[in-house]
């Protein structure tokens, strides 16, 4: 469950900051105080970003929170990425180009990143990485195909995140990596895996400098845990200088890097937890790039002078979880009735301000393989009702849904879906959780309903299908099971063949959408607030922002 | 804030000038008072209005107050919207009105129960703080359970409680509840202590009257002035809490119409301009603390003898015609 | 003689208060759903390391077990770490509790200026405006939600006149702060001869130490306004009158006199305050101990909200000792 974006909110509060606390200070034109600070963000080498956090930890195969996304991607570079392309609507900015591209190895369009070029067995079982040479990390190490194969290791043994990746792509043993020269390395499945190539370019698959981590480690901490919290080890464009938790970290420019220096010098990952001050700080040139606003405050930066705001469609998702082992959701017709209530357009204009589309599907819809005719839910009060009663409750229920404090979008979004159902008879109860505890209620999967945001990292209908509606997977908070899904899903896993997958993932998305386990909300874009002169934001699916992509 | 209400003496009941002694003279002289003292009668007006607000809401309100119409949302103040929309298109007038509903339950009942709990702990606590034995032992014991509550700070104390209840209407009564005990427990045993010294109850301590009755009957009766004198500055102090729990987002559960959350919510929109979600529903709770205080200062000098003096003695000097110029 | 033996017996009875605060604190955050174990690992949390966790933590033992180590760790200065902001407890209070200190202190040295003389001019003339303002001032300043007159000042100060910083913390993240010693930044910028700082961090305390002072100015007034009136009332004051003392001087005794029950309700309030301004120090993300204290009880965080109510409680009792010892000095009695 790479993908969790749910640190994304969990982190927001977990750091000592009451969410309400914001917006206040945003208070619209804020012209003095930030007058003296544009010193900081204007000279040409320097990135000033407003950030909701600084990294809790810099090891990712523990840490999931906001700021470890933008250090991670800063510090470790994978062996893949995809090829980049201007955004269809928003010409200023680029994103991956994820689509299905059947002419390519493994159907995508990659460049290599450590890996100098890759080969993919035809029969997907096998992939072989040739990496570059004369790579350097961070401490001058040079890259070897030891630290490709230490790197899955440590995965292994420490389990965690990297578990979860190693299960994906379905590797079962820390022998399926080998190293098969200095520069040479492979990694062998049983069954032919449709992610084996894909799960390189992921944000949390980098490479360590294992050298460098053994030698800190020692025999007592052999997987260097200690030392990977708080520094690093690995081959990306920056290298730490400065991390004070809660308020800042500071990056410098790698002159070693293997793809040439970044034009930006040195970036400065300024915690700042409401996101009413972030926007202040930008409005007043304090900062460069202001992330994660809310929906109103975007719409208020449109005008502001020299302020660019870029918003694209992105991955993330938010829904409801219709429990399906919880009554009166174990009936499919219930879970339907919840997506004929819900005011979907209503949603999107009041509490996104159109900075939203409609969630018309059960994953990402930037992605290759999704689905969208399936969704048939318009709102529909009287169609609701019949299929209540058709339920046998017509008279309505009462229930609760639980929802996360620490997210400002959601408890105007529950408001109005309980006005909603009241007018069908269904009584919705609404319970506040702590943003700190919020995800253990989500993963205890008690709630009848419970909101949730997430967005599946890795381009691809089988893995985004999988976390969510697998019966077994983890990340299948709204207990739904059905056998056919199941089948289709395990069968897509076992094939390379994109054709076939593409046609059982659609099979997959006409089911689940039939039996609507979620309530389906919306698709939120990813908006970049930044100063205009600043160049070449790239949005990914991962989320985050990448400090070399940007220029002055 | 926390100041206990410097309650007269146990005296207050008698011993009052002869201008308030027959039944219609007493209202008649209240009436007086009001018209001398405009001021008490505005305290009186507001929270008579509120209560009436609250009472009549449904009929008064032209929306449903949680009844959300986002395609209305943050309409500025202007018709039908009397006081704008909020975020989801909530009638802003509909749940500043509604709020009192809420906002006073909690207060009365959270002040109404810690004083009765209060009290009976601190008569206790007083009456055997003297006496050898088990009882000046236990009277020990809550006066030091008190000093480790009043201990607390506040918010962090009441939060937690909400937070290990649950958050619903009555755990929120029961932090205000906890919070105010102790003012009440200090209140009555500084009272019994003075009254139990007083002859008639060295009487019937020597006639053998059982404690309970002693306590019930002499005690408590002859103590319970000031407490009831504290009772409406701790109702508009209760308020403020229960508002201050909700704006920190351990008070009543959404959307239910409570000024502290209307505050709360309202104040995203601050940022953007949309000052009306939060600025109305703090206008509203300030004028009804205020009112509770103003009713508060009003016992406050007719439950002094002294100051009520003042007062007749003003009355008869300006002439008005009340049953207080009798004489 | 007497003040020593008189604080050597106050602080025998402060070790078994500060316990049972502490202890009364540890049963209610206990008491809070929640596990911090889980909270702690996240979602992707094993059997195994839970379990391990939970150990580590001593949350297996008993509660009189897991209090007896709590209490053990702080004879040994160890207040434990938050989980929330990965820091000692200790260190974490170190910059959040002068900021709070800071605030409260100056707030009511304000509300001290304005109740002080309003409440002796309000007992001086029964019957004029400035009783009549005294009057309303009190009524209408305890009446006002202070997070809710903090955000009408942000609005009109802040918004739209433009005149004020923003409401986002002690000072600016483009001004350099003054190397931290006292943790109050006017402290520190006057020691380091910091002016910038000194003039930012001023800047940033004038709206809530405003939004503070001009409410607690209210029970300071009517405090004051009703002693100084009871002193003037009484045999003393009258016998100066007789004797012909000017209007001044009588007022001077009796302002006197009336002290006592002024600086306790100040005392009062501060105590108060230390944990009462969380709601002011949120609005201006303060990042004061309030709001540490708070956070660490929604997000079942124990030591942070055991620290708070141990600094707290300990800061209470030294300001009571010292009320008591100012008692001292006052009363020619005691001497």
């Amino acid at each position: 469950m790479s993908k969790r974006l749910f640190p994304l909110l969990g982190h927001l509060n977990r750091r000592n900051f009451i969410q309400v606390t914001s917006s206040i200070a945003a208070a619209a034109a804020m012209p003095k105080i930030l007058g003296m600070s544009s010193a900081m963000a204007q000279s040409g080498s320097t990135l000033v970003i407003a950030a909701p956090a600084t990294p809790q930890s810099l090891d990712c195969n523990f840490d999931v929170s906001l700021g470890t996304f933008e250090a991670i991607a800063a510090l470790y570079d994978g062996l893949l990425g995809f090829e980049k392309i201007a955004d269809p609507e928003t010409p200023t900015a680029r994103r991956e180009d994820i689509a299905y591209a059947p002419d390519k190895p493994g159907g995508v369009n990659m460049y290599g990143k450590l890996a100098e070029s890759w080969e993919l067995d035809p029969d997907g079982k096998r992939v072989v990485f040739k990496l570059r040479q004369g790579v350097k990390s961070n401490w001058g190490n040079e890259l070897t195909a030891e630290d490709v194969r230490w790197t899955w290791n440590r995965a292994f043994e420490l389990g965690a995140l990297g578990a979860f990746y190693t299960a994906v792509s379905g590797l079962k043993r820390p022998e399926d990596v080998r190293v098969e020269d200095k520069y040479t390395v492979s990694f062998n499945v049983d069954e032919p895996n449709p992610l084996l190539l894909k799960i390189h370019t992921n944000l949390y698959t980098p490479v360590y400098d294992s050298v460098k981590c053994q030698q800190e480690g020692g025999t007592e901490d052999p997987w260097a845990r200690k030392f990977l919290e708080n520094e690093s080890a690995g081959f990306g464009p920056y290298r730490l200088q400065q991390m004070v938790r809660g308020q800042q970290a500071i990056f410098q420019a790698r002159e070693d890097y293997y793809a040439g220096k970044p034009a930006i010098d040195t970036v400065v990952l300024k915690e700042v937890p409401t996101s009413g001050s972030r926007v202040q700080l930008l409005q007043g040139g304090a900062v460069d790039i202001a992330q994660y606003l809310q929906p109103l405050e975007i719409i208020s930066l449109k005008n502001a002078p020299n302020v660019v705001v870029e918003t694209v469609p992105a991955s993330f998702m938010i829904w409801i979880e219709l429990n399906a082992a919880i009554a009166p959701f174990d009936n499919v017709d219930v879970r339907r009735a919840m997506n004929y209530a819900f005011p979907q357009q209503e949603v999107i204009k009041a509490v996104y301000q159109d900075l939203a589309s409609p969630l018309n599907g059960c994953m990402p819809n930037i992605y290759p393989g999704f689905a969208g005719e399936y969704y048939s839910y318009d709102h529909n009060l009287d169609q609701a009702k019949e299929l209540l009663e058709k339920a046998g409750q017509g008279s309505g229920f009462k229930t609760t849904l639980a929802y996360n404090a620490g997210d400002p979008v959601q408890e105007p979004i529950a408001i109005i879906y309980q006005s909603a159902l009241r007018k069908i008879g269904v009584e919705l109860e609404l319970k506040k959780v702590p943003a700190g505890s919020f995800y253990n209620f989500v993963t205890d999967r008690k709630q009848p309903m419970i909101f949730y945001v997430d967005s599946p990292w890795c381009p691809d209908p089988g893995y985004s299908l999988t976390l969510y509606f697998d019966s077994k997977s983890y990340v299948n908070y709204s207990n739904y099971a059905n056998a056919d899904v199941d089948r289709l899903l395990a069968e897509t896993a076992a094939t390379a063949d994109d054709n076939v997958r593409l046609a059982k993932t659609k099979e997959a998305q006409k089911i689940i959408m039939d039996e609507a386990p979620w309530a389906f909300i919306a698709y939120p874009n990813y908006t970049m607030a930044r100063k205009a002169d600043l160049k070449g934001w790239t949005y990914y699916t991962s989320n985050n922002v990448r400090f070399q992509d940007f220029e002055r | 804030m926390i100041e206990p209400a410097k309650g007269p003496g146990p005296s207050s009941g008698e011993a009052g000038p002869e201008v308030e002694q027959s039944t219609s003279g007493r209202f008649g002289f209240f009436l007086a008072v009001l018209r001398a003292r405009p001021q008490f009668a505005l305290g009186y007006g507001i929270v008579g209005a509120v209560l009436l607000l609250a009472i009549f809401a449904p009929l008064i309100a032209p929306f449903d107050p949680v009844q959300a119409s986002p395609a209305d949302f943050l309409r500025p103040p202007g018709w039908p919207h009397i006081m704008g929309t909020d975020a989801i298109g909530l009638d802003i007038f509909s749940r500043v009105i509604y709020a009192p509903r809420i906002d006073l339950t909690i207060a009365l009942l959270g002040t109404v129960i810690s004083a009765v709990i209060g009290s009976v702990l601190g008569a206790l606590a007083g009456y055997y703080e003297t006496r050898r034995g088990v009882g000046t032992f236990f009277s020990g014991l809550i006066m030091r359970s008190s000093d480790v509550l009043q201990a607390f700070p506040v918010f962090v104390f009441a939060i937690a409680v909400v937070a290990v209840l649950g958050q619903s209407l009555q755990s929120i009564i029961m932090a205000v509840a906890f919070v105010n005990a102790p003012i009440y427990l200090r209140l009555m045993r500084s009272q019994v202590l003075s009254v139990r010294r007083l002859r008639y109850v060295e009487a019937a301590y020597i006639a053998g009257v059982s404690d309970l009755k002693i306590l019930l009957r002499h005690v408590i009766p002859n103590a319970i002035a000031p407490v009831l004198a504290q009772l409406s500055v701790n109702t508009g102090w209760a308020i403020l809490l229960t508002a201050s729990l909700s704006f920190i987002g351990a008070g009543v559960e959404a959307p239910t119409p409570e000024w502290g959350s209307m505050i709360a919510m309202g104040y995203q929109n601050i940022i953007t301009g949309h000052w009306w979600p939060s600025i109305f529903p703090g206008l509203a709770l300030a004028l009804t603390i205020f009112g509770f205080s103003l009713i508060g200062s009003s016992i406050e000098v007719l439950a002094d003898p002294a100051r009520r003096r003042t007062i007749a003695g003003e009355l008869q000097r300006r002439k008005i015609p009340a049953a207080a110029t009798r004489g | 003689m007497r003040v020593i033996a008189y604080v050597g017996r106050r602080l025998i009875f402060v070790a078994p208060q500060l316990v049972g605060i502490l202890f009364v604190s540890f049963l209610l955050v206990k008491l809070i759903p929640g596990d911090p174990a889980v909270l702690m690992l996240g979602p992707f949390a094993t059997d195994e390391g839970l379990i391990r966790l939970r150990t580590e933590l001593g949350l297996d033992r008993s509660i009189f077990e897991q209090f007896g180590i709590y209490l053990w760790r702080i004879l040994h200065g160890d207040l434990g770490t938050s989980w929330q902001t990965t820091m000692p407890v200790t260190s974490d209070l170190a910059q959040r509790f002068p900021a709070t200190l800071e605030l409260v202190t100056l707030s009511l040295l304000m509300a001290l200026l304005i109740g002080l003389p309003l409440g002796v001019a309000g007992a001086r003339n029964k019957s004029g405006v400035l009783r009549k303002i005294a009057d309303y001032y009190g009524l209408l300043a305890g009446a006002l939600p202070d997070f809710w007159f903090a955000l009408v000042l942000i609005f009109v100060f802040y918004t739209i006149l433009g005149i004020a910083p923003a409401p986002l913390g002690r000072i600016d993240f483009t001004v350099i702060p003054p190397v931290t010693l006292t943790g109050s930044l006017l402290i520190d910028s006057l020691i380091a001869g910091n002016w910038p700082a000194l003039r930012n961090a001023a800047g940033h305390l004038v709206l809530p130490v405003l939004t503070l002072g001009l409410i607690n100015a209210a029970p300071i007034l009517k405090m004051t306004q009703s002693t100084m009136q009871r002193m003037l009332e009484a045999d003393f004051s009258r016998y100066a009158e007789m004797c012909g003392l000017p209007p001044r001087v009588v007022a001077r005794k009796a302002l006197r006199n009336s002290l006592p029950s002024i600086i306790t309700i100040v005392s009062v309030l501060y105590g108060f305050l230390i944990g009462g301004a969380v709601l002011v120090e949120i609005v201006f993300s303060w990042g004061g101990a309030g709001q540490y204290a708070v956070q660490g009880v929604l997000n079942a965080d124990l030591n942070p909200v055991l620290g708070f109510v141990l600094y707290s409680a300990i800061l209470s009792l030294v300001i009571y000792l010292l009320v008591d010892l100012i008692y001292f000095a006052l009363d020619p009695r005691t001497r």
